[in-house]
């Protein structure tokens, strides 16, 4: 008998009659590498779990304890960082009327309309832009370009939502 | 409802107790998984660490269908994988063994034969040292199989394999195990007989 069979028998675990057992173990006699895989698979079965010093739960408390400052920390600054840009941009957009707000009372008045009006006609252009663009574009684009440009934009949208969604969240128990 | 499973929803509704209980019940399985996929007590206490932390940052999509223990040691095996293939190289730390973490044991001199004992304890060592061996997702599966008794659809599950491919990782892992300790055998080769496969 060649040694293929015995190889198989080994490596699949197969039940053996006595009368292949003993043949097997006349093979493991000549052969090294079968009796080879018979140790390791006898060692592999002896081998205990390892465990882990003592105290481990509590160097975990511990390690959980300051990954949750960091979070805090972190969470912390991203709120900072996001006001201070979020005022800093304000403060951008605004500054031109700010000057004037704090001129006289009288000018306040009249830069806050100014400002309304401003908003007013920036949206109304935009607007107006928007649908003049679209109307040219129309003309342009065949309907499976519309399809593929929309669901582009879709899932750029989703991706993002996602990204925020990952971002923000804060996992369970935390 | 056993107490794991009231530990992990108690956990999940933010209870670090009940999730303290669970570290207490799956430390010894995570770190010898650890312990055995990255070879030196050191890394292995920190992965188990990583572990536990990627654990309970994830409670919230532990599927309760699924046995715990699976999932914590699916989270291990995958840090641990990715954790290898970033260094690359292995370097085992033997001498750095302790007491407290010990996983290599020592002959115990009450015991019926020390001398056998020693011979066991050093064959343990050895097959030890030869998992470093392995490629990564081959050691996980040969760890999850001998040392946890998973049957080959959980170590699927478990390394998202197929259960073919986690056959044919068991198979190729004790091929090779088998062809190194036969290499490190001193004289271990021996003849082969005339009528039999000239592979051999």
């Amino acid at each position: 008998m060649n040694h293929q069979p015995f190889e198989d028998w080994l490596l699949n675990n197969i039940p053996i009659t006595h009368e292949q057992k003993r043949d097997l173990d006349s093979h493991l006699r000549t052969c090294a590498y079968c009796a080879a895989l018979v140790k390791t698979d006898k060692v592999l079965r002896t081998v205990k779990m390892a465990s882990p010093a003592n105290g481990f739960a509590t160097r975990f408390q511990v390690r959980l304890a300051a990954q949750k400052a960091v979070d805090r920390r972190r969470r912390i600054a991203g709120s900072i960082l996001f006001t201070l840009g979020g005022l800093a941009l304000m403060g951008w957009v605004a500054s031109p009327y700010l000057v004037t707000f704090f001129a006289s009372p009288a000018t306040w008045i009249a830069a806050l309309v100014e400002f309304g009006v401003f908003l007013v006609t920036t949206f109304q252009a935009t607007v107006q832009a928007g649908i003049v663009i679209l109307n040219v574009l129309q003309g342009f684009l065949p309907p499976f370009a519309w399809m593929i440009l929309l669901s582009t934009i879709a899932g750029v949208s989703l991706l993002w939502s996602v990204s925020i969604w990952r971002f923000v969240r804060v996992p369970q128990g935390v | 409802m056993n107490d794991e499973l009231a530990w992990v929803l108690q956990a999940q509704q933010g209870s670090d107790e009940a999730f303290a209980k669970l570290v207490e019940e799956h430390q010894t399985h995570v770190y010898n998984l650890c312990y055995r996929m990255l070879g030196e007590p050191e890394s292995a206490e920190d992965a188990a660490q990583e572990t536990f932390l990627r654990a309970y940052q994830n409670l919230h999509r532990y599927d309760q269908n699924r046995s715990f223990a699976t999932w914590l040691l699916s989270i291990g095996a995958h840090y641990c994988i990715d954790r290898l293939r970033r260094r690359k190289l292995l370097v085992f730390s033997m001498d750095e063994e302790n007491d407290d973490g010990s996983s290599f044991e020592i002959a115990d001199a009450a015991s019926p034969d020390p001398e056998v004992e020693s011979v066991k304890r050093e064959d343990r060592d050895r097959l030890h040292l030869l998992l470093r061996d392995l490629d990564a997702t081959d050691r996980a599966a040969v760890i999850m199989r001998y040392w946890y008794d998973y049957s080959e659809i959980e170590i699927a599950e478990s390394l998202r394999l197929t259960v073919s491919a986690v056959k044919s990782r068991l198979h190729r892992s004790r091929r090779a195990l088998a062809g190194m300790w036969q290499e490190e055998t001193p004289h271990a080769r021996t003849e082969r007989r005339p009528h039999e496969s000239p592979a051999f």
